[in-house]
Protein backbone atom coordinates (compact mmCIF):
# COMPACT_ATOMS: atom_id res chain seq x y z
CA UNK A 1 0.00 0.00 0.00
CA UNK A 2 0.97 3.57 -0.48
CA UNK A 3 2.72 5.04 2.47
CA UNK A 4 3.74 8.64 2.48
CA UNK A 5 5.21 8.50 5.95
CA UNK A 6 8.64 8.78 4.45
CA UNK A 7 7.98 12.41 3.70
CA UNK A 8 9.94 13.91 6.56
CA UNK A 9 7.89 17.00 7.23
CA UNK A 10 4.63 15.10 7.24
CA UNK A 11 5.53 12.37 9.63
CA UNK A 12 2.73 12.51 12.12
CA UNK A 13 3.87 14.25 15.21
CA UNK A 14 2.94 13.28 18.70
CA UNK A 15 0.33 15.90 19.27
CA UNK A 16 -1.06 14.11 22.28
CA UNK A 17 -3.54 16.26 24.06
CA UNK A 18 -1.90 19.45 22.99
CA UNK A 19 -4.09 22.41 22.31
CA UNK A 20 -5.71 22.17 18.94
CA UNK A 21 -5.81 25.86 18.69
CA UNK A 22 -2.38 27.25 18.28
CA UNK A 23 -1.27 30.77 18.29
CA UNK A 24 0.50 31.34 15.09
CA UNK A 25 4.16 31.67 14.53
CA UNK A 26 3.42 33.86 11.59
CA UNK A 27 4.77 37.31 12.04
CA UNK A 28 3.32 39.19 9.08
CA UNK A 29 0.45 40.69 10.97
CA UNK A 30 -0.57 42.98 8.16
CA UNK A 31 -1.19 40.22 5.65
CA UNK A 32 -4.73 39.08 5.12
CA UNK A 33 -3.48 35.54 5.01
CA UNK A 34 -0.24 34.31 6.36
CA UNK A 35 1.28 31.17 5.04
CA UNK A 36 4.23 29.97 6.96
CA UNK A 37 5.92 28.83 3.79
CA UNK A 38 7.60 25.66 2.75
CA UNK A 39 10.32 25.66 5.34
CA UNK A 40 10.18 24.67 8.93
CA UNK A 41 10.54 27.53 11.32
CA UNK A 42 10.66 27.71 15.03
CA UNK A 43 7.33 28.93 16.41
CA UNK A 44 7.53 32.17 18.26
CA UNK A 45 4.83 33.66 20.45
CA UNK A 46 2.39 35.71 18.46
CA UNK A 47 1.21 39.09 19.44
CA UNK A 48 -2.10 38.84 17.60
CA UNK A 49 -4.53 36.33 19.05
CA UNK A 50 -6.60 36.44 15.87
CA UNK A 51 -3.86 34.49 14.11
CA UNK A 52 -4.73 30.80 13.94
CA UNK A 53 -2.12 28.35 12.70
CA UNK A 54 -3.51 24.96 11.81
CA UNK A 55 -1.61 22.08 13.40
CA UNK A 56 1.18 20.52 11.38
CA UNK A 57 0.88 17.08 9.84
CA UNK A 58 -2.23 15.11 9.04
CA UNK A 59 -4.22 16.75 11.82
CA UNK A 60 -3.81 20.11 10.13
CA UNK A 61 -5.23 18.65 6.92
CA UNK A 62 -8.27 17.44 8.85
CA UNK A 63 -8.73 20.96 10.20
CA UNK A 64 -8.44 22.29 6.66
CA UNK A 65 -11.10 19.88 5.38
CA UNK A 66 -13.24 20.75 8.40
CA UNK A 67 -13.08 24.44 7.47
CA UNK A 68 -14.34 23.68 3.96
CA UNK A 69 -17.24 21.65 5.33
CA UNK A 70 -17.98 24.39 7.88
CA UNK A 71 -18.11 27.01 5.13
CA UNK A 72 -20.53 25.01 3.01
CA UNK A 73 -22.72 23.72 5.82
CA UNK A 74 -23.10 27.26 7.16
CA UNK A 75 -24.07 28.55 3.71
CA UNK A 76 -26.50 25.75 2.91
CA UNK A 77 -28.09 25.89 6.35
CA UNK A 78 -28.99 29.50 5.60
CA UNK A 79 -30.40 28.52 2.18
CA UNK A 80 -32.49 25.77 3.76
CA UNK A 81 -33.72 28.02 6.58
CA UNK A 82 -34.48 31.04 4.37
CA UNK A 83 -34.68 29.90 0.75
CA UNK A 84 -34.95 32.67 -1.82
CA UNK A 85 -38.41 32.94 -3.34
CA UNK A 86 -37.17 32.16 -6.83
CA UNK A 87 -35.42 28.92 -5.84
CA UNK A 88 -37.69 26.11 -7.12
CA UNK A 89 -38.73 23.32 -4.79
CA UNK A 90 -36.65 20.74 -6.66
CA UNK A 91 -33.54 22.85 -6.17
CA UNK A 92 -34.37 23.49 -2.51
CA UNK A 93 -34.37 19.73 -2.10
CA UNK A 94 -30.92 19.54 -3.66
CA UNK A 95 -29.64 22.16 -1.22
CA UNK A 96 -31.26 20.29 1.68
CA UNK A 97 -29.38 17.16 0.59
CA UNK A 98 -26.11 19.04 0.20
CA UNK A 99 -26.58 20.71 3.60
CA UNK A 100 -26.93 17.24 5.10
CA UNK A 101 -23.84 15.90 3.32
CA UNK A 102 -21.80 18.86 4.53
CA UNK A 103 -23.01 18.42 8.10
CA UNK A 104 -22.05 14.74 7.91
CA UNK A 105 -18.61 15.66 6.58
CA UNK A 106 -18.10 18.44 9.11
CA UNK A 107 -19.05 16.32 12.11
CA UNK A 108 -17.10 13.34 10.81
CA UNK A 109 -14.00 15.50 10.45
CA UNK A 110 -14.57 16.93 13.92
CA UNK A 111 -14.70 13.39 15.24
CA UNK A 112 -11.53 12.43 13.39
CA UNK A 113 -9.73 15.43 14.85
CA UNK A 114 -10.88 14.69 18.39
CA UNK A 115 -12.97 11.55 19.06
CA UNK A 116 -13.81 12.81 22.54
CA UNK A 117 -15.22 15.98 20.99
CA UNK A 118 -14.39 17.66 24.28
CA UNK A 119 -12.22 20.43 22.91
CA UNK A 120 -13.46 23.36 20.90
CA UNK A 121 -11.58 23.40 17.60
CA UNK A 122 -11.81 27.17 17.21
CA UNK A 123 -12.71 30.19 19.38
CA UNK A 124 -16.37 30.44 20.32
CA UNK A 125 -17.00 33.37 17.98
CA UNK A 126 -15.15 31.81 15.04
CA UNK A 127 -17.63 31.53 12.15
CA UNK A 128 -18.00 31.57 8.40
CA UNK A 129 -19.46 34.95 7.50
CA UNK A 130 -22.25 35.01 4.93
CA UNK A 131 -22.31 38.78 4.47
CA UNK A 132 -20.31 38.60 1.25
CA UNK A 133 -22.91 36.37 -0.39
CA UNK A 134 -26.32 37.34 -1.74
CA UNK A 135 -28.40 34.45 -0.50
CA UNK A 136 -31.73 36.18 -1.18
CA UNK A 137 -31.86 35.20 -4.85
CA UNK A 138 -31.40 31.94 -6.75
CA UNK A 139 -28.56 33.46 -8.75
CA UNK A 140 -26.81 34.57 -5.57
CA UNK A 141 -27.24 31.19 -3.91
CA UNK A 142 -25.87 29.34 -6.94
CA UNK A 143 -22.94 31.74 -7.28
CA UNK A 144 -22.02 31.23 -3.63
CA UNK A 145 -22.38 27.46 -3.91
CA UNK A 146 -20.33 27.36 -7.10
CA UNK A 147 -17.45 29.22 -5.49
CA UNK A 148 -17.40 26.94 -2.45
CA UNK A 149 -17.93 23.65 -4.27
CA UNK A 150 -15.28 24.35 -6.90
CA UNK A 151 -12.82 25.23 -4.12
CA UNK A 152 -13.54 22.10 -2.09
CA UNK A 153 -13.43 19.79 -5.10
CA UNK A 154 -10.10 21.33 -6.11
CA UNK A 155 -8.69 21.00 -2.58
CA UNK A 156 -9.05 17.30 -1.88
CA UNK A 157 -6.82 15.75 -4.59
CA UNK A 158 -3.95 17.85 -3.24
CA UNK A 159 -4.21 16.82 0.40
CA UNK A 160 -5.21 13.16 0.13
CA UNK A 161 -1.75 11.82 -0.82
CA UNK A 162 -0.29 13.40 2.30
CA UNK A 163 -2.22 11.18 4.68
CA UNK A 164 0.17 8.52 5.94
CA UNK A 165 -0.66 4.91 6.74
CA UNK A 166 -1.12 5.78 10.40
CA UNK A 167 -4.15 7.71 9.28
CA UNK A 168 -5.44 5.17 6.74
CA UNK A 169 -8.97 5.25 8.14
CA UNK A 170 -9.20 9.01 8.00
CA UNK A 171 -7.70 8.92 4.51
CA UNK A 172 -10.28 6.36 3.36
CA UNK A 173 -13.13 8.53 4.65
CA UNK A 174 -11.76 11.67 3.02
CA UNK A 175 -11.39 9.76 -0.24
CA UNK A 176 -15.05 8.75 -0.05
CA UNK A 177 -16.01 12.37 0.63
CA UNK A 178 -13.86 13.77 -2.18
CA UNK A 179 -15.98 12.36 -4.99
CA UNK A 180 -19.19 13.49 -3.32
CA UNK A 181 -17.75 17.00 -3.34
CA UNK A 182 -16.96 16.63 -7.04
CA UNK A 183 -20.58 15.56 -7.55
CA UNK A 184 -21.73 18.68 -5.70
CA UNK A 185 -19.57 20.87 -7.90
CA UNK A 186 -20.96 19.35 -11.10
CA UNK A 187 -24.52 19.60 -9.75
CA UNK A 188 -24.22 23.28 -8.90
CA UNK A 189 -22.46 24.03 -12.20
CA UNK A 190 -25.30 22.38 -14.12
CA UNK A 191 -27.93 24.26 -12.10
CA UNK A 192 -26.25 27.56 -12.88
CA UNK A 193 -25.55 26.77 -16.54
CA UNK A 194 -26.82 23.44 -17.92
CA UNK A 195 -23.93 21.47 -19.39
CA UNK A 196 -21.21 23.42 -17.57
CA UNK A 197 -20.18 20.38 -15.48
CA UNK A 198 -16.47 19.55 -15.70
CA UNK A 199 -15.87 22.23 -18.31
CA UNK A 200 -12.61 23.91 -19.20
CA UNK A 201 -12.82 26.19 -16.16
CA UNK A 202 -12.27 23.29 -13.79
CA UNK A 203 -10.75 20.50 -15.93
CA UNK A 204 -7.47 20.76 -17.85
CA UNK A 205 -6.54 19.48 -21.31
CA UNK A 206 -5.53 16.13 -19.83
CA UNK A 207 -9.03 15.52 -18.53
CA UNK A 208 -7.86 16.07 -14.97
CA UNK A 209 -9.45 18.32 -12.40
CA UNK A 210 -7.56 21.57 -11.89
CA UNK A 211 -6.52 21.56 -8.25
CA UNK A 212 -5.80 24.27 -5.74
CA UNK A 213 -3.26 24.29 -2.95
CA UNK A 214 -4.23 24.96 0.66
CA UNK A 215 -2.60 28.36 0.25
CA UNK A 216 -4.83 29.21 -2.71
CA UNK A 217 -7.95 27.91 -1.01
CA UNK A 218 -7.31 29.67 2.29
CA UNK A 219 -6.54 32.88 0.44
CA UNK A 220 -9.86 32.68 -1.39
CA UNK A 221 -11.71 32.06 1.85
CA UNK A 222 -9.72 34.50 4.00
CA UNK A 223 -12.29 37.34 3.88
CA UNK A 224 -14.99 35.03 5.23
CA UNK A 225 -13.24 34.29 8.54
CA UNK A 226 -12.67 37.88 9.60
CA UNK A 227 -11.31 38.86 12.09
CA UNK A 228 -9.45 35.55 12.26
CA UNK A 229 -6.49 34.87 10.02
CA UNK A 230 -5.70 31.25 9.21
CA UNK A 231 -2.41 29.77 8.16
CA UNK A 232 -1.21 26.31 7.24
CA UNK A 233 2.36 25.12 7.03
CA UNK A 234 3.61 23.52 3.85
CA UNK A 235 5.80 20.46 4.15
CA UNK A 236 9.32 20.39 2.84
CA UNK A 237 9.38 19.51 -0.81
CA UNK A 238 12.84 18.07 -1.05
CA UNK A 239 12.17 14.67 -2.71
CA UNK A 240 12.01 15.21 -6.45
CA UNK A 241 9.20 12.67 -6.74
CA UNK A 242 7.07 14.64 -4.29
CA UNK A 243 5.29 17.61 -5.86
CA UNK A 244 4.55 18.90 -2.40
CA UNK A 245 1.44 20.12 -0.68
CA UNK A 246 1.97 23.62 -1.96
CA UNK A 247 2.15 22.55 -5.59
CA UNK A 248 -1.10 22.10 -7.46
CA UNK A 249 -1.66 20.08 -10.61
CA UNK A 250 1.73 18.40 -10.21
CA UNK B 1 9.18 1.63 6.25
CA UNK B 2 12.51 0.67 4.77
CA UNK B 3 11.11 -0.62 1.50
CA UNK B 4 9.16 2.49 0.80
CA UNK B 5 12.14 4.62 1.71
CA UNK B 6 14.19 2.69 -0.79
CA UNK B 7 11.56 3.29 -3.45
CA UNK B 8 11.58 6.94 -2.68
CA UNK B 9 15.32 7.05 -2.86
CA UNK B 10 15.21 5.40 -6.25
CA UNK B 11 12.53 7.79 -7.38
CA UNK B 12 14.72 10.72 -6.41
CA UNK B 13 17.72 9.34 -8.27
CA UNK B 14 18.23 11.10 -11.59
CA UNK B 15 17.47 8.80 -14.50
CA UNK B 16 20.49 7.95 -16.61
CA UNK B 17 18.84 8.34 -20.00
CA UNK B 18 15.08 8.70 -19.76
CA UNK B 19 12.40 8.16 -17.19
CA UNK B 20 11.37 4.83 -18.64
CA UNK B 21 13.99 2.52 -17.11
CA UNK B 22 13.53 4.08 -13.70
CA UNK B 23 9.80 3.69 -13.87
CA UNK B 24 10.24 0.10 -14.96
CA UNK B 25 12.26 -0.58 -11.86
CA UNK B 26 9.76 1.21 -9.70
CA UNK B 27 6.87 -0.72 -11.17
CA UNK B 28 8.54 -4.03 -10.40
CA UNK B 29 9.55 -2.91 -6.95
CA UNK B 30 6.05 -1.68 -6.36
CA UNK B 31 4.78 -5.17 -6.93
CA UNK B 32 7.39 -6.58 -4.57
CA UNK B 33 6.67 -3.97 -1.94
CA UNK B 34 2.98 -4.82 -1.85
CA UNK B 35 3.73 -8.50 -1.46
CA UNK B 36 6.23 -7.82 1.29
CA UNK B 37 3.95 -5.82 3.53
CA UNK B 38 1.27 -8.17 4.84
CA UNK B 39 1.35 -6.60 8.27
CA UNK B 40 0.76 -3.12 6.95
CA UNK B 41 -2.04 -4.39 4.75
CA UNK B 42 -3.66 -6.14 7.66
CA UNK B 43 -4.01 -2.84 9.46
CA UNK B 44 -5.90 -1.16 6.64
CA UNK B 45 -9.60 -0.93 5.91
CA UNK B 46 -10.81 -4.06 4.16
CA UNK B 47 -11.93 -2.20 1.05
CA UNK B 48 -8.43 -0.89 0.48
CA UNK B 49 -6.57 -4.06 1.31
CA UNK B 50 -6.20 -5.60 -2.12
CA UNK B 51 -3.14 -7.18 -3.63
CA UNK B 52 -3.07 -5.06 -6.75
CA UNK B 53 0.22 -3.73 -7.95
CA UNK B 54 0.49 -0.29 -9.47
CA UNK B 55 0.54 -1.86 -12.92
CA UNK B 56 -2.54 -4.00 -12.26
CA UNK B 57 -4.37 -0.92 -11.03
CA UNK B 58 -3.47 1.21 -14.03
CA UNK B 59 -4.38 -1.53 -16.50
CA UNK B 60 -7.82 -2.01 -14.99
CA UNK B 61 -8.45 1.73 -15.03
CA UNK B 62 -7.37 1.76 -18.68
CA UNK B 63 -9.91 -0.94 -19.48
CA UNK B 64 -12.62 1.07 -17.72
CA UNK B 65 -11.74 4.23 -19.65
CA UNK B 66 -11.75 2.35 -22.94
CA UNK B 67 -15.21 1.00 -22.13
CA UNK B 68 -16.50 4.49 -21.36
CA UNK B 69 -14.95 5.97 -24.49
CA UNK B 70 -16.49 3.22 -26.62
CA UNK B 71 -19.92 3.85 -25.10
CA UNK B 72 -19.80 7.55 -25.94
CA UNK B 73 -18.21 7.00 -29.35
CA UNK B 74 -21.01 4.63 -30.35
CA UNK B 75 -23.64 6.81 -28.72
CA UNK B 76 -22.53 9.91 -30.59
CA UNK B 77 -22.45 7.91 -33.85
CA UNK B 78 -26.01 6.60 -33.39
CA UNK B 79 -28.36 8.74 -35.48
CA UNK B 80 -31.13 10.36 -33.49
CA UNK B 81 -30.03 9.02 -30.12
CA UNK B 82 -28.57 12.03 -28.30
CA UNK B 83 -30.63 15.24 -28.49
CA UNK B 84 -28.82 18.09 -30.24
CA UNK B 85 -28.80 20.17 -27.05
CA UNK B 86 -26.78 17.49 -25.27
CA UNK B 87 -24.37 16.48 -28.03
CA UNK B 88 -21.71 18.80 -26.61
CA UNK B 89 -22.08 17.16 -23.18
CA UNK B 90 -21.24 13.75 -24.56
CA UNK B 91 -18.46 15.12 -26.72
CA UNK B 92 -16.94 16.46 -23.51
CA UNK B 93 -17.39 13.11 -21.77
CA UNK B 94 -15.73 11.32 -24.69
CA UNK B 95 -12.95 13.88 -24.77
CA UNK B 96 -12.13 13.36 -21.09
CA UNK B 97 -12.19 9.57 -21.41
CA UNK B 98 -9.89 9.75 -24.44
CA UNK B 99 -7.50 12.00 -22.49
CA UNK B 100 -7.52 9.54 -19.60
CA UNK B 101 -6.77 6.70 -22.02
CA UNK B 102 -3.83 8.64 -23.41
CA UNK B 103 -2.50 9.38 -19.92
CA UNK B 104 -2.86 5.81 -18.65
CA UNK B 105 -1.35 4.40 -21.86
CA UNK B 106 1.66 6.68 -21.47
CA UNK B 107 1.97 5.60 -17.85
CA UNK B 108 2.03 1.90 -18.75
CA UNK B 109 4.46 2.40 -21.63
CA UNK B 110 6.62 4.67 -19.51
CA UNK B 111 6.95 1.80 -17.03
CA UNK B 112 8.33 -0.37 -19.83
CA UNK B 113 5.19 -2.47 -20.02
CA UNK B 114 3.03 -3.26 -23.03
CA UNK B 115 -0.48 -1.91 -23.38
CA UNK B 116 -2.91 -4.74 -24.14
CA UNK B 117 -5.03 -4.54 -27.29
CA UNK B 118 -8.44 -3.01 -26.66
CA UNK B 119 -11.29 -5.52 -26.81
CA UNK B 120 -14.29 -5.05 -29.10
CA UNK B 121 -16.92 -3.75 -26.72
CA UNK B 122 -20.49 -4.97 -27.06
CA UNK B 123 -23.03 -2.91 -25.09
CA UNK B 124 -25.91 -5.33 -25.68
CA UNK B 125 -24.52 -7.69 -23.06
CA UNK B 126 -24.23 -10.46 -25.66
CA UNK B 127 -20.45 -10.40 -25.35
CA UNK B 128 -19.96 -10.39 -29.12
CA UNK B 129 -21.91 -13.65 -29.59
CA UNK B 130 -25.35 -13.37 -31.16
CA UNK B 131 -26.55 -16.51 -29.42
CA UNK B 132 -26.14 -14.94 -25.98
CA UNK B 133 -29.14 -13.23 -24.39
CA UNK B 134 -29.41 -9.47 -24.68
CA UNK B 135 -28.88 -7.91 -21.24
CA UNK B 136 -29.02 -4.22 -22.17
CA UNK B 137 -31.68 -3.64 -24.84
CA UNK B 138 -31.85 -0.67 -27.21
CA UNK B 139 -28.87 1.13 -25.71
CA UNK B 140 -28.22 3.03 -28.95
CA UNK B 141 -31.82 3.57 -30.04
CA UNK B 142 -33.47 4.56 -26.75
CA UNK B 143 -31.94 7.61 -25.05
CA UNK B 144 -33.21 6.68 -21.59
CA UNK B 145 -31.64 3.23 -21.89
CA UNK B 146 -28.40 4.84 -23.04
CA UNK B 147 -28.39 7.24 -20.10
CA UNK B 148 -29.14 4.49 -17.59
CA UNK B 149 -26.18 2.45 -18.83
CA UNK B 150 -23.96 5.54 -18.88
CA UNK B 151 -24.90 6.31 -15.27
CA UNK B 152 -24.04 2.82 -14.09
CA UNK B 153 -20.73 2.76 -15.93
CA UNK B 154 -19.78 6.21 -14.61
CA UNK B 155 -20.66 5.19 -11.06
CA UNK B 156 -18.60 2.05 -11.53
CA UNK B 157 -15.75 4.26 -12.66
CA UNK B 158 -15.81 6.50 -9.59
CA UNK B 159 -15.83 3.50 -7.29
CA UNK B 160 -13.06 1.68 -9.15
CA UNK B 161 -10.81 4.75 -9.03
CA UNK B 162 -11.43 4.87 -5.27
CA UNK B 163 -10.32 1.27 -4.99
CA UNK B 164 -7.09 1.86 -6.84
CA UNK B 165 -5.89 5.28 -5.67
CA UNK B 166 -3.84 3.95 -2.81
CA UNK B 167 -2.85 0.74 -4.58
CA UNK B 168 -0.42 2.93 -6.46
CA UNK B 169 2.86 2.83 -4.63
CA UNK B 170 6.03 4.80 -5.07
CA UNK B 171 4.68 7.31 -7.57
CA UNK B 172 3.32 10.40 -5.87
CA UNK B 173 2.51 12.18 -9.12
CA UNK B 174 0.54 9.24 -10.43
CA UNK B 175 -1.50 9.10 -7.22
CA UNK B 176 -2.41 12.72 -7.61
CA UNK B 177 -3.27 12.31 -11.30
CA UNK B 178 -5.53 9.38 -10.45
CA UNK B 179 -7.25 11.48 -7.78
CA UNK B 180 -7.79 14.27 -10.29
CA UNK B 181 -9.24 11.87 -12.89
CA UNK B 182 -11.44 10.32 -10.22
CA UNK B 183 -12.94 13.73 -9.47
CA UNK B 184 -13.71 14.22 -13.16
CA UNK B 185 -15.43 10.81 -13.25
CA UNK B 186 -17.56 11.90 -10.31
CA UNK B 187 -18.57 15.07 -12.17
CA UNK B 188 -19.52 12.91 -15.16
CA UNK B 189 -21.69 10.69 -13.02
CA UNK B 190 -23.41 13.65 -11.38
CA UNK B 191 -24.15 15.14 -14.79
CA UNK B 192 -25.55 11.95 -16.33
CA UNK B 193 -27.70 11.48 -13.24
CA UNK B 194 -28.97 15.03 -13.65
CA UNK B 195 -29.82 14.36 -17.31
CA UNK B 196 -31.86 11.34 -16.27
CA UNK B 197 -33.69 13.37 -13.63
CA UNK B 198 -34.52 16.04 -16.23
CA UNK B 199 -36.21 13.26 -18.23
CA UNK B 200 -38.37 12.14 -15.33
CA UNK B 201 -36.27 9.52 -13.58
CA UNK B 202 -36.21 9.54 -9.79
CA UNK B 203 -32.50 9.90 -9.26
CA UNK B 204 -30.13 12.16 -7.34
CA UNK B 205 -26.79 13.51 -8.53
CA UNK B 206 -25.17 11.07 -6.08
CA UNK B 207 -25.99 7.45 -5.30
CA UNK B 208 -28.96 7.51 -2.92
CA UNK B 209 -31.45 5.19 -1.32
CA UNK B 210 -34.07 7.58 -2.69
CA UNK B 211 -33.12 6.66 -6.29
CA UNK B 212 -35.34 4.31 -8.27
CA UNK B 213 -33.27 1.18 -8.92
CA UNK B 214 -32.34 0.63 -12.58
CA UNK B 215 -33.98 -2.70 -13.50
CA UNK B 216 -31.58 -5.29 -14.89
CA UNK B 217 -31.93 -9.02 -15.60
CA UNK B 218 -30.27 -11.46 -13.21
CA UNK B 219 -27.38 -12.01 -15.61
CA UNK B 220 -26.56 -8.28 -15.51
CA UNK B 221 -26.57 -7.89 -11.74
CA UNK B 222 -22.77 -7.71 -11.79
CA UNK B 223 -23.15 -4.24 -13.26
CA UNK B 224 -25.64 -3.13 -10.62
CA UNK B 225 -23.36 -4.47 -7.90
CA UNK B 226 -20.40 -2.56 -9.33
CA UNK B 227 -22.35 0.66 -9.89
CA UNK B 228 -24.21 1.04 -6.61
CA UNK B 229 -23.87 -2.14 -4.54
CA UNK B 230 -23.00 -1.23 -0.96
CA UNK B 231 -23.73 2.47 -1.43
CA UNK B 232 -26.32 2.25 1.35
CA UNK B 233 -23.52 1.62 3.84
CA UNK B 234 -23.85 3.77 6.95
CA UNK B 235 -21.08 2.15 8.98
CA UNK B 236 -17.90 4.06 8.30
CA UNK B 237 -14.78 2.53 9.90
CA UNK B 238 -12.67 4.91 11.97
CA UNK B 239 -10.36 2.24 13.36
CA UNK B 240 -9.80 -1.47 13.01
CA UNK B 241 -12.65 -2.22 15.40
CA UNK B 242 -14.91 0.83 15.51
CA UNK B 243 -17.18 2.77 13.19
CA UNK B 244 -18.22 6.38 13.24
CA UNK B 245 -20.62 6.73 16.21
CA UNK B 246 -23.35 8.35 14.16
CA UNK B 247 -26.00 8.03 16.85
CA UNK B 248 -24.07 10.34 19.16
CA UNK B 249 -22.86 12.76 16.47
CA UNK B 250 -25.92 13.61 14.40
CA UNK B 251 -28.41 15.11 16.83
CA UNK B 252 -31.47 17.33 16.53
CA UNK B 253 -30.32 19.06 19.72
CA UNK B 254 -27.14 20.26 18.03
CA UNK B 255 -28.73 20.95 14.63
CA UNK B 256 -26.55 18.18 13.27
CA UNK B 257 -29.43 15.83 12.48
CA UNK B 258 -29.66 14.74 8.85
CA UNK B 259 -32.13 12.89 6.64
CA UNK B 260 -31.86 9.11 6.85
CA UNK B 261 -30.47 8.81 3.33
CA UNK B 262 -27.83 11.50 3.81
CA UNK B 263 -25.43 9.51 5.94
CA UNK B 264 -24.88 7.01 3.12
CA UNK B 265 -25.03 9.66 0.38
CA UNK B 266 -22.23 11.65 1.99
CA UNK B 267 -19.71 8.87 1.24
CA UNK B 268 -19.07 7.16 -2.08
CA UNK B 269 -18.05 3.55 -1.56
CA UNK B 270 -15.12 1.87 -3.31
CA UNK B 271 -15.58 -1.49 -5.01
CA UNK B 272 -13.09 -4.30 -5.17
CA UNK B 273 -11.06 -5.17 -8.23
CA UNK B 274 -13.05 -8.40 -8.62
CA UNK B 275 -16.48 -6.77 -8.40
CA UNK B 276 -15.45 -4.20 -10.98
CA UNK B 277 -13.96 -6.80 -13.31
CA UNK B 278 -17.11 -8.92 -13.20
CA UNK B 279 -19.04 -5.90 -14.49
CA UNK B 280 -16.44 -4.93 -17.10
CA UNK B 281 -16.51 -8.51 -18.41
CA UNK B 282 -20.19 -8.11 -19.38
CA UNK B 283 -19.14 -5.90 -22.28
CA UNK B 284 -16.60 -7.98 -24.21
Amino acid sequence: MSDQSHLPAWREQSLGRRLFLQVSAASAASAALVVAGCSSSTPTPAADTNQIALPQGNKGLLYYAYLLALAKSTTYQKVVDSPPGDLPAAERAIFADMRDHEVVHRETLKYLIDPTRATALFPADFAFSLTRFTLTSRAGVLAAALQLEDLAAAAYPVILPFFNSTNAYARALLLKMSTVLARHAATVRDLLTPGSFANGTVVDASGQLITKTPTEVLTALAPFWTPYVLSITCPDTSPSSDPGLCTANG
Amino acid sequence: MKLISLLDHLAATPASSSAAPRRDVLAQLGRAAVAALPLALGALPAAAATQDSTLDAVLQLLQLERLQAALYTQGLAATGLIPAAQTADFQRLLSHQSQHIAFLTQTVQGAGSTVPTAPTFDFSGRRNAAANPELFPAVFTNYDNFLALAQQIEDLGVRLYQNHVFNIVSDFRLVRAVLRMQSVEAQHSAHVRGLRRSRGATVSNWPSDKDTVIARPAAAQALTAAATGGEANVLQPVSVSTTLPSASIFLVRDNTAVQDAALAEAFDEPISTAVAQAALNLFF
